[in-house]
């Protein structure tokens, strides 16, 4: 047998500072001189041996013939890095309501309490709860989104009841969320959710100013509601019961450092820096609430900086966005976050059972429906999810989600890690397939994936051991 | 394996026995099995005639001043010595199934021969009838013991059945294990725990190849642990520390994180030295302290992949102090000493000692008594 040398495929990019980074059909990625690159883009190979074999290692190079081992561990990486969408749906969740006591600026959906018609039925209630057994997954994770799901405790409780009794057959792994202010949370709720393992999701958008701007309510004081729902919370369900997203305004990007602080204060150890979804009423006020990305990464970047500083002081707080980029690039182990998944995980990892009778792919799905484009219905809630998984519109979904079939993500050096989000896109553009580098999900994540590798290039020991560990899959928020 | 000194009285054959003390025959006696009497007196002789005389013919009587009752020997009377074979006592037990191999590994401790030598597979089946009490892990070696095909299903079988609570651990170079149909035999409906203890030197094929002087050893090597991890079997990798695979040894780790982070275990072993290590000592002759920063990136590698790792054969006085918790008292104890330098150790107790060969070979760093305690 012969050891020559033979260049597998691979892309690259160019970051800051001169930095190449390349990529491998594995995942594997390597910092490249300028020297290196030209010679695999020649297929003339001159380097070290030593190098040869790290490049080998990351299936950049093989030898020329007999490499059955090799080929084997190859495939099975690129399967690997793909099989979070095997399992079926995974993620249901049900919107009771829209009726909400807060009525943020940047809220596409919610109502207000006196609003009838946008509360679920009993009978579309029942029918949700029997659907989510179909799917084979052997894990659930059923969450309440709203409006405020405890505004309806009644249709929470019923139908934790409802899925809780036929799981007594059905012997699934089934964890509970409800995404809720915790304004109406009251003992005897907290006595029911500990009873039932139900874990709390609430909305922290930064300390009481803003928080208090972002969140109007008529008492005006949804910051401290939501601080004593979480303290009655901690007490009454379990110490780790509850955990916390923001949501980032305009107002939220000229203080990370407060913001951050505050998670830190609060005792939460994750925090999400997630920027605002351009849809629905959100989009129609985009020149008084948008921004551009460019002041996102702004805010990103000084939020990851203090969030890192408490880390080096020994509290734990991990930021969830890094962390998913992460877990893309340092582990095989992929976390499932839904909007980076090929074919996507709209639909096939997640479904949505509204309050209007519909199942959508995703919440941006159903948030689209209010803003008057019901093009993701996947069917009426009582349809089986084998038949929504076969619609037109799911068809649709995946067709515009392939990595390998989308022009733009075909020769992206981060195709392993990314997806085309063909929701966003039909919130963007109309469209699900709209070309993907004029989508502001591609240029988010583009930018994300540079700048994780320019910082894993020229972290310290520190920094790499904290990234590993963030890197690592965990059931949290993230899959929401 | 030891040899010891022995005498022998009446006919005795070369086949499989157990030492047995007199006042216990008659609890231990079966009929399908071969008994040594230890150390009788002349009363003890003229009893066991008597047993012989009414027709037990499979007891037998000895002395010797290093043999245990419980041990399982076979006797070479020509030359007044006995093989013992196993021994209740040791913290290690192992049956060694062939001296063949389809590898040279530069630093093998048990050169590999070509000659035929199918009863150690009958021995090794005697050896497992005559054990008297399970032990809790039991090791299969070699030469490559996959070469024997069936009969090492046969084996392991008989293992099962005599033995079932005995954990089997398995080492091979994994190169056969690429075929799917003998793995297939190997594993279908094993009810005992086995654990497979594979070597893997290095993340590149030439590398690899290199160091255990076979090519093509590293493709089958792969294609043989993902036919192993198909079947959800546990793996050991061992790593053995020579110069070539520590210089790359950071790499290899990165290399198991992200391609075999199914693994159990990794190994991380110092090198043996006897066998064709002497006769290769520019590659193997390292002295650990030296390849300090190797290890500790190689540990924080394995640690960030999250993968489970151990030293071997590696005295502590060899590794930084951070790597002390991770290192196991691993060298088979008949061949386990500690050097002048190693009394008024504070941490001897802990510490894996050296090879007894290491007077004829080398030592894996210079010996120095630790005066601090394990913190």
């Amino acid at each position: 047998m012969s050891y020559t040398s033979q260049v597998l495929p691979f892309n690259y990019r160019r970051l800051a500072d001169g930095v190449i980074v390349a990529l491998s059909t594995s995942g594997d990625h390597a910092f490249l001189k300028e020297e290196e690159l030209s010679q695999l883009l020649s297929n003339s190979i001159q380097f070290s041996l030593e190098r040869q074999a790290d490049l080998r290692a990351r299936f950049f190079l093989r030898s020329d013939n007999g490499s059955q081992g090799t080929k084997r561990l190859l495939k099975s990486r690129q399967v690997a890095k793909r099989e979070t969408i095997q399992g079926g749906p995974s993620l249901h969740i049900i919107v009771p309501t829209l009726q909400c006591a807060h009525s943020c600026k940047y809220c596409q959906v919610s109502r207000s309490l006196e609003d009838i018609g946008h509360t679920m039925s009993l009978e579309n209630l029942n029918l949700a709860c029997d659907t989510i057994f179909q799917s084979p997954a052997k894990t659930l994770t059923v969450e309440f989104q709203g409006g405020d799901p405890l505004l309806r405790y009644d249709l929470v409780r019923h139908a934790i009841l409802r899925i809780n009794e036929r799981n007594q057959s059905e012997s699934r792994n089934i964890r509970f969320v409800v995404a809720t202010t915790l304004h109406q949370l009251t003992i005897e709720m907290c006595q029911f959710f500990k009873e039932f393992n139900v874990f709390l999701s609430t909305s922290v958008d930064g300390p009481s100013d803003l928080h208090n701007k972002n969140r109007p309510t008529p008492s005006k004081n949804a910051y401290e509601r939501t601080i004593e729902g979480i303290k009655v919370a901690r007490q009454h369900v379990g110490q780790h019961a509850v955990s916390a997203l923001m949501t980032t305004t305009k107002e939220s990007l000229l203080c990370p450092d407060e913001i951050v602080d505050e998670y830190v204060h609060l005792g939460f150890n994750e925090i999400f820096l997630r920027p605002l979804s351009s849809y629905g009423f959100a989009k129609r006020n985009q020149a008084r609430l948008g921004y551009s990305l460019q002041d996102f990464s702004v805010f990103y970047l000084k939020g990851l900086d203090r969030i890192l500083s408490w880390n080096r002081q020994g509290v734990e707080l991990r930021e969830v966005y890094t962390s998913i980029i992460l877990n893309k690039i340092l582990s095989t182990f992929d976390s499932g976050y839904v909007d980076l998944q090929s074919p996507t995980g709209a639909g096939l990892s997640v479904l949505v059972y509204n309050y209007d009778g519909y199942v959508y792919p995703s919440d941006e799905g159903r948030m689209l429906k209010e803003t008057g484009d019901q093009s993701l219905r996947l069917g009426p809630i009582g349809t089986s999810i084998k038949d929504l998984l076969l619609s037109d519109v799911q068809q649709k979904l995946i067709n515009s989600s392939l990595v390998d079939e989308t022009p733009g993500c075909q020769s992206c050096a981060y195709n392993r890690f990314c997806a085309p989000n063909p929701v966003d896109s039909q919130a963007q553009f109309q469209k699900t397939n709209a070309p993907v580098h004029l989508t502001e999900h591609c240029q988010r994540h583009l930018w994300l994936f540079d700048t994780l590798f320019n910082k894993i290039k020229s972290a310290d020991d520190w920094t790499l051991d904290l990234f590993y560990r963030w890197a690592r899959p965990v059931i949290a928020c993230e899959a929401l | 394996m030891r040899r010891v000194t022995a005498r022998f009285y009446g006919e005795v054959g070369r086949k499989v026995y157990r030492v047995v003390a007199y006042d216990n025959l008659h609890t231990e006696w079966e009929e399908h099995l071969n008994f040594v009497v230890l150390a009788p007196s002349d009363e003890v002789k003229l009893g066991i005639a008597r047993l012989k005389q009414s027709g037990l013919h499979n007891i037998h009587a000895i002395s010797g001043s290093d043999i245990e009752s419980g041990d399982i020997i076979i006797p070479h009377p020509e030359k007044n010595l006995v093989f013992v074979l196993y021994r209740e006592s040791d913290m290690h037990h192992s049956l060694f199934l062939t001296n063949r191999c389809n590898s040279h590994c530069l630093m093998c401790s048990q050169p590999p021969t070509k000659n035929d030598d199918s009863w150690l597979i009958s021995d090794a089946i005697d050896i497992i009838s005559h054990i008297r009490v399970s032990p809790a892990v039991l090791g299969l070696t070699g030469g490559e013991p996959v070469l024997l095909g069936q009969a090492l299903r046969t084996i392991i079988d008989a293992i099962e059945l005599l033995h079932p609570t005995t954990r089997i651990e398995i080492l091979t170079n994994g190169r056969l294990l690429k075929d799917e149909n003998l793995v297939q035999m190997l594993t279908y409906e094993l009810k005992s725990s086995v654990s497979w203890l594979v070597p893997l030197y290095a993340h590149a094929d030439f590398i690899h190849d290199f160091v255990v002087q076979a090519p093509g050893a590293f493709e089958e090597t792969i294609a043989g642990l993902l036919n192993l991890q198909q079947r959800q079997q546990p793996i050991q990798l061992r790593i053995v520390l020579i110069d070539p695979v520590l210089k790359i040894l950071p790499e290899l780790c990165q290399f198991i994180g992200r391609n075999l982070p199914f693994v159990n275990v990794v190994a991380l072993m110092a090198c043996e030295p006897i066998g064709f290590a002497l006769a290769n000592q520019e590659q193997c002759a390292v002295d650990l302290a030296d390849w300090e920063a190797q290890l500790r990136k190689s540990a924080q590698t394995l640690d960030r992949h999250d993968i489970p790792f151990v030293l071997m054969n590696a005295p502590l006085c060899a590794l930084p102090s951070k790597l002390w918790p991770r290192a196991r008292r691993s060298i088979s104890d008949w061949k386990n000493v500690y050097a002048d330098e190693c009394n008024g150790c504070s941490v001897k107790e802990k510490c894996s000692g050296l090879f007894a060969w290491h007077e004829r070979g080398w030592k894996p760093t210079k010996i120095s008594a630790i005066e601090e305690t394990l913190s």
